[in-house]
């Protein structure tokens, strides 16, 4: 088990006149190579949970443990705990600052104390997880380069530190298509030929479904869901329409198709997916 | 990271009381009263009687003194500090000695005297800013200085500076907090290392902030020429300021209080 939570609550402001309560009794654990989605509304307290796993925020009441170490114990190296943990924030391109996107790649290996040889590998290797040319880009300022281009060196400057997991936190909003479609390929590629514990926060039904493979649905400070996006969409679909989120709109296309009678499986994902199995369910198959 | 949630200055508290209610400009000259009183009273009692009178105004307030007396912890060094000056470098009637040093009472009487004025001005100020809306203390402001603009003082320009910036400390203070934690994630550590180090490891916060403060700024200032703004001249205002029966009541009752003490004490 690589992170444990129990009983995890949180309030913002203690004590003060605006005091909210975020978090309201999370139980989670998650296991080293999981591909995890994070859902929810705008403001249901994921941001605020994910920074309880790199000790960001302390909670309120309950106990985190990474890799079997309690994070609230006085004396939790909490300097190891964020190099293992690899938290991407959102709109990571507002973070970056220095002259040269080698400078800025090279920033979290440096505090770790690394030789400067092993640096350089370090940022080669990061830059080519996230496709960046590394000779075309090194030299170059951070802020000359497009919105995409610049969450992607963010997304490097952590990849740089090797973390075992990585934490994204709306790693998408405000990209175009294209540059949607390039972060998140390039975060599949991250899992699946890295190895990485991926945990993808995001309030966008339809992106997270088709790319992850465990999905945790959070509602007003609660995990009320837990399962794979088949499961979820097979049999919580009522549900995820009742918070508010709603579903991909194929998945949401076979829960109509089943509603007027037609036996289909409703935990489809892609269009493909659809494809397959209205045609495999059609009595006279339609020649292409 | 906590010592950023707990600023309390330039805090506003809404609730419905009379204090909450009196017209800004009232506001702001009736504190300049008690300030200015503060400063010539010479003897305790006259400190007593214009702490009373702050404390029965931040209790018609309605604000938890709580928040009120929160103010003071960020200047509570400061006055420490000017009570153990006085004490120990005044001359006169030695009351104590440790070693080579001693206190006196005229030391004693002088240090208390400066800390309870600079206690109730703080006092004063805060409960200004709590229950006043920055929006309602700007426009005071503005009316306030409108008086100078024979001499040429750009009264609107300023109210509008102030209102933007105190519009900002709390966007810049959550985007301070939110840059820190992004760049802790990435290794940076605020919390060790020497004076010169630390100075050094704040460029990695204030890089990002100046630049995105500069491009809020940037978008601010087309937001506001596509609403057409254009500075103060022929300007009217949505909520016009009118001077109430209580409002001439409170500033009549301050004046007094504040005129008494300062000849009497």
């Amino acid at each position: 088990m690589f992170i444990h939570l129990e009983n995890i609550c949180f309030t913002y402001s203690l004590g003060m006149p605006f005091e909210t309560e975020v978090l309201k009794n999370i139980n989670l654990e998650i296991d080293e190579g999981e591909f995890i989605g994070l859902i929810g509304n705008t403001g249901c307290g994921k941001t605020t949970l994910i920074q309880h796993f790199n000790g960001l925020l302390a909670p309120t009441s309950g106990k985190i443990y990474v890799e079997g170490v309690d994070l609230n114990k006085k004396g939790a190296n909490l300097k190891l705990v964020r190099q293992k943990i690899g938290l991407v924030f959102q709109y990571p391109e507002n973070q970056l600052f220095e002259e040269t996107i080698y400078q800025e790649v090279a920033f979290g290996p440096r505090k770790l104390g690394l030789p400067e040889g092993k640096i350089e590998k370090r940022v080669k290797e990061a830059l080519k997880m996230v496709d960046l040319d590394y000779n075309l880009y090194v030299e170059r300022s951070p802020f000359s380069l497009s919105g995409g281009e610049m969450r992607r060196v963010a997304l490097a400057s952590i990849l740089s530190i090797r973390p075992k997991m990585l934490i994204l936190d709306e790693p998408t909003a405000n990209l175009d298509p294209q540059g949607r479609d390039n972060i998140l390929s390039e975060i599949k590629k991250i899992h699946y030929n890295f190895g990485m514990t991926v945990v993808l926060v995001s309030h966008n039904m339809e992106e997270v479904a088709e790319t992850v493979k465990r999905l945790l649905v959070m509602h007003r400070g609660e995990i009320i869901i837990d399962g794979t996006p088949q499961e979820i969409f097979e049999k919580h679909a009522n549900d995820l329409v009742k918070v508010g989120l709603g579903l991909p709109q194929v998945t949401e296309c076979m829960h109509k198709l089943k509603a007027k009678g037609k036996d289909v499986y409703t935990g489809v994902l892609t269009v493909d997916d659809a494809e397959r199995e209205v045609l495999k369910k059609m009595k006279k198959p339609i020649k292409r | 990271m906590r010592i950023l949630r707990n600023i309390s200055f330039g805090q506003y508290i809404p609730r419905d009381s009379l204090i909450h209610n009196l017209d800004p400009r009232i506001k702001i000259l009736s504190c300049l009263a008690i300030i200015v009183s503060l400063f010539l009273i010479t003897k305790f009692s006259g400190y007593l009687i214009l702490g009373s009178f702050v404390l029965i105004s931040i209790i018609i307030s309605k604000v938890h003194p709580k928040f009120v007396f929160r103010g003071l912890r960020p200047l509570l060094f400061i006055i420490i500090f000017t009570l153990i000056i006085h004490l120990f470098m005044t001359e006169g009637e030695v009351i104590y000695q440790l070693g080579f040093l001693k206190i006196t009472r005229e030391g004693l009487v002088k240090g208390l005297l400066i800390s309870f004025r600079l206690f109730i001005l703080i006092l004063t100020t805060s409960l200004l800013t709590l229950a006043t809306s920055p929006i309602s203390l700007t426009d005071g402001i503005e009316r306030l200085l409108s008086v100078f603009k024979f001499i040429g003082m750009p009264a609107h320009e300023i109210a509008m500076m102030m209102t933007i910036a105190l519009r900002f400390i709390p966007t810049l203070l959550e985007e301070t907090e939110k840059i820190m934690k992004a760049q802790i994630s990435r290794g940076a550590d605020f919390e060790s290392g020497n004076i010169f180090n630390r100075a050094k490891n704040l460029i990695p916060i204030l890089i990002p902030l100046f630049v995105n403060a500069f491009r809020r700024a940037d978008e601010l200032a087309i937001a506001m020429e596509a609403k057409c703004y254009r500075g103060g001249e022929g300007r009217t205002h949505y909520r016009e300021l009118k001077i109430k029966k209580t409002d001439i009541l409170t500033f009549a009752l301050t004046i007094v209080t504040t005129v008494t003490v300062s000849v009497m004490f």
